[in-house]
């Protein structure tokens, strides 16, 4: 007999590949795919990374007690690289060539603002976990749903202590980019409905790094509190020519950077009393919060942040409306996403009719003694705000 | 609320525009110098200062060095990094067209940005604080930045005084003159080229050690710097090193000035307001001429 030719094997081998390809497509249906696209490369690799672990951490969880509708759940993720526009071509192969039963959203504001153009087109229904720009939720989608809080309720802590301390004067600045800018104006807005007066507001470019003119100008109108929508390096740069300037309001918040451990490190004791926002904290009491970190922790090896958990709470949100609706539909999910409230790990859901988040809290914390303690909203704080802060020279 | 400005706070803006000029200074004196001699536009000097506040971070992270002390590492380190990349490369687009080595700085300043992204993540690290500042009478003098203006003040007039007494900062100052005469009168441009990199290098790195001390050091740090240090030696005139201290200091004060009584906004518009009026006026830069 003779032996087999490498061309034969070959054949054969690729029969039994399409055999099993055959085999597998009917295990398939028994399948709920959720697809995604996600950085995982690019400016938001990071961040992103730590969305697909919560998403994939969400799975485990949801097949570990017997699926959804009766179906394991299994994630499809695709590389958008940071791009919105490779993002856009991803979840048009998701929904129109692989044919994903779900999708979820990516990670960042800009990149879920292109795909949610090819989900809205399709009909498909987006759980949005990690956008946080209002305008996307102003363009009238039907089908997309938020799970973070909008950029203009980051300083509502601050604002809320202010007020109840009966501070009278507010100053804000700003940089003069999307996300801070529009935590700059709710803010300002906040401010004034809680009969607060806005002294002082002035935007600075990117890439500021002498802050002299616009605090000496605040300084000579001495507010009762400085607000800052503010990312890292600005925000570092602030707090440090505030102490030099011996700028002294009683209250003094940043948006982002803040809450980074690099802030404190950087600034050591200058970041005392200095108060900051974040979306999510570890300790917060959520239900099932202990768990979330405790199987995060174990699978990933690491603490979760915020990002992680928000991603893994806008799945067991979309897992309870998959639930409720049994079924798929978009209609009927929107309907029941709609209707919806409840607290996950991450914190409170409910929507508004445009799908856009109005329960979930920011919270607000300080620094004290070179740890984060988060002093709002009262049901969840773990410690008190120390009050007022001193001035520089008494500290 | 209308924000009354007096005597006292425009002097603590023109104090405190002064020594962030400095540094300025410093940082665009090495791309003036690059220029001057090579006619290359350095992009990649934002990404030389970026490495040399790595080397700080790094030596103070680890071996707890003072980030002052570290420029006597930073400096030298980088002065091999810019030799390795001239020897190599740069001196490909030597007096070629100035597009040529636009984008081979470019270039050079994507790949170097991008490896120290995936060697030390994009995180933000952070050098040992000092805080606070001296008082004197009304107005307030950063303890960081009083310390980093006066290191860029030694600095360039260690620079000034090399350029001015050596041997070699003379055959520097023939060759940004002349080069072929530079080369007829047996000067080694080649090597002249390979020493002018390096110290254009190693200039970033002091600035970038210096503003590792106040600001986070991250791998994208650089770029501010660069479209500051072009604004500061169109200025000053580009090649002439007095004229880039002089225009950092200018630029530092200008912007000051116009975020108080303008607004921080408005900075950058009247920056550059400033550079199309030299331009126009005194195309040759304030102080004009050669070295």
């Amino acid at each position: 007999m003779k032996r087999p030719t490498n061309a034969t094997v070959q054949l054969g081998a690729a029969l039994t590949a399409l055999a099993l390809l055959g085999l597998a497509a009917p295990a398939a249906a028994q399948e709920l795919r959720i697809g995604a696209s996600i950085s995982l490369t690019g400016t938001y690799a990071k961040p992103g990374k730590y969305t697909q672990e919560g998403y994939l951490l969400c799975e485990k969880d949801i097949n570990d007690k017997g699926g959804l509708l009766g179906k394991k759940v299994k994630f499809v993720v695709y590389d958008d690289k940071s791009e919105p526009p490779t993002a856009i071509k991803l979840y048009e192969k998701l929904i129109t060539e692989d044919k994903v039963e779900l999708v979820m959203g990516p990670y960042s504001s800009p990149v879920t603002n292109a795909a949610s153009t090819v989900s809205e087109k399709y009909k498909k229904l987006m759980m949005a976990s990690l956008a946080a720009t209002t305008s996307i939720w102003e363009r009238g989608y039907k089908y997309l749903f938020m799970t973070i809080s909008p950029a203009e309720v980051y300083l509502e802590g601050l604002v809320e202590l202010a007020v109840e301390r009966g501070l009278k004067t507010i100053a804000v600045i700003n940089e003069d980019t999307l996300f801070s800018k529009a935590a700059a104006s709710g803010t300002i807005e906040l401010a004034k409905k809680k009969g607060m007066q806005v002294v002082f507001h002035e935007a600075y470019p990117k890439g500021t790094t002498d802050f002299t003119p616009i605090l000496i100008k605040i300084k000579s109108l001495n507010p009762d509190v400085i607000a800052a929508g503010s990312y890292f390096d600005d925000a570092v740069a602030t707090t440090r020519q505030m102490k030099e300037l011996d700028i002294n309001p009683k209250m003094y918040g940043v948006t982002v950077g803040g809450d980074l451990p690099e802030f404190y490190q950087l600034l050591g004791k200058t970041a005392e009393f200095v108060y900051g926002s974040s979306q999510w904290e570890s300790h917060l009491p959520y239900p099932g919060i202990k768990e979330f970190v405790e199987s995060y922790t174990k699978m990933w090896n690491r603490e979760p942040a915020y990002h992680a958990a928000a991603a893994y709470g806008a799945c067991q949100v979309f897992a309870e409306a998959i639930k409720r609706a049994n079924s798929i539909d978009s209609d009927k999910l929107r309907e029941e996403l709609l209707k919806l409230k409840m607290t996950t790990a991450f914190g409170d859901y409910a929507v508004d009719e445009r799908g856009f988040q109005i329960a979930h809290k920011m919270v607000l914390h300080q620094w004290q003694n070179g740890k984060k303690v988060t002093v709002w909203p009262a049901n969840v704080a773990d410690g008190k705000p120390a009050f007022p802060t001193p001035p520089w020279n008494a500290r | 609320m209308q924000v009354h400005i007096t005597g006292t706070m425009v002097l603590q803006v023109v104090v405190s525009g002064l020594l962030v000029g400095g540094l300025y200074a410093l940082v665009a004196l090495g791309l003036s110098l690059v220029f001057g001699v090579m006619r290359v536009i350095n992009v990649a000097h934002g990404t030389f200062l970026m490495l040399g506040a790595y080397v700080t971070f790094w030596l103070f992270d680890l071996y707890g060095l003072n980030p002052f002390l570290s420029i006597l590492v930073s400096v030298p380190v980088l002065f091999a990094v810019g030799a390795v990349l001239q020897r190599l490369l740069v001196f490909r687009v030597v007096n070629a067209p100035e597009l040529s080595s636009l984008l081979l700085t470019f270039g050079i300043s994507i790949v170097l940005a991008n490896m120290a992204m995936l060697a030390w993540t994009a995180d933000y690290r952070s050098v040992e604080f000092l805080t606070g500042s001296f008082v004197i009478g009304q107005i307030a003098v950063s303890k960081p930045r009083l310390i980093s203006f006066v290191t860029a003040l030694v600095i360039t007039a260690l620079a000034f005084v090399f350029l001015h007494k050596t041997r070699t900062g003379k055959a520097i100052r023939a060759t940004s003159q002349h080069r072929e005469v530079a080369q007829v009168c047996g000067i080694n441009v080649g090597r002249i080229d390979l020493v002018t990199f390096g110290l254009g290098a190693g200039l970033a790195a002091a600035g970038g050690s210096l503003v590792s001390v106040m600001f986070a050091v991250y791998p994208e740090m650089g770029q501010v710097y660069v479209f500051k240090s072009f604004l500061v030696i169109v200025l000053g005139g580009a090649g002439n090193y007095p004229g880039a201290f002089f225009g950092g200091l200018l630029l530092g004060v200008v912007e000051g000035l116009a975020s108080l009584f303008l607004t921080a906004q408005l900075t950058e518009v009247v920056a550059y307001i400033l550079l199309v009026l030299v331009l126009l006026l005194r195309p040759q830069g304030l102080l004009g001429g050669r070295i």
